[in-house]
């Protein structure tokens, strides 16, 4: 089995906090810098935030599943996030305009805009009846 | 997520420690509110101890600068480390609100 974690959240209150204590876990474990632990859980959060607000809006409380799955690789760390939610491709969302004041300044799109930049490859796919989205982000040397 | 609040003179300093996201942003809301209820206009929020931030923090601290935007008012953020700066420095948030290195700079001339 490669290293890594597996945890499926639904909609419930603190599914989001178990899996950034996961994430947490698995970070000291494998002794993944800083850096790339903080970028994982942003991520983390901005996605699974997403999915339960707006992939599983209208459905029935208590339905919809989300798994993450983390696993370190020699030189990356892949997260693919999985869930059953209605088709929803995060990434073709428009990025935000980042240079508006504070007084016009709206948070949209902003969650998505902080997974690009701080991941290293983003992907989403269909497949069958669920959305997978998978994030990369590379093990460089600190300062490199 | 840990927030703890003191007063300096006319200045409200509030320091969050742990993680500000989704989870942990209501919490953070509710402790802005409650400083800004009780009439706060110059607010320094200390993130020497935050962990990291998302979309859902930055949210409550751009309501808390909308809410400050008067001209005798005054917010600054101080400590921020290095994947809090580039979350700042991603959203734009570091043109749009003050950032400063230490507590002492952020309460220097407010």
């Amino acid at each position: 089995m490669r290293p890594g974690f597996r945890v499926t959240i639904g909609t419930e209150p603190g599914g989001v906090a178990r899996v950034a204590a996961a994430c947490a876990e698995f970070a000291e474990v494998h002794a993944l810098p800083e850096g790339v632990r903080r970028s994982l859980q942003v991520a983390l959060d901005e996605l699974l935030k997403n999915t339960i607000a707006y992939g599983f809006a209208g459905r029935q409380a208590g339905s919809g599943e989300v798994t993450v799955e983390v696993e370190r690789r020699a030189d990356r760390v892949s997260v693919t996030l999985t869930d059953d939610g209605k088709p929803f491709d995060p990434f073709v969302t428009i990025a935000p305009d980042t240079t508006l004041s504070v007084e016009v300044r709206r948070i949209g799109g902003l969650g998505i805009h902080l997974v690009r930049q701080m991941m290293d490859e983003v992907g989403y796919e269909r497949r069958g009846d669920r959305n997978v989205v998978v994030l990369t982000k590379y093990l460089r040397e600190e300062g490199a | 997520m840990n927030i703890s609040t003191r007063t300096q003179g006319d200045v409200t300093i509030v320091a969050f420690a742990g993680n500000l996201d989704s989870n942990t942003s209501p919490q953070a809301q509710q402790a802005l509110d409650g400083i800004l209820a009780d009439g706060c206009r110059k607010l320094v929020v200390d993130f020497s101890a935050l962990d990291y931030i998302s979309s859902a923090g930055l949210r409550v601290l751009l309501g808390a600068a909308k809410r400050l935007g008067g001209a005798d008012s005054a917010l600054r953020l101080c400590g921020l480390n290095e994947t809090v700066r580039e979350v700042f420095q991603i959203s734009g948030f570091s043109t749009i609100l003050t950032v400063v290195p230490t507590e002492a700079d952020a309460l220097e001339g407010l």
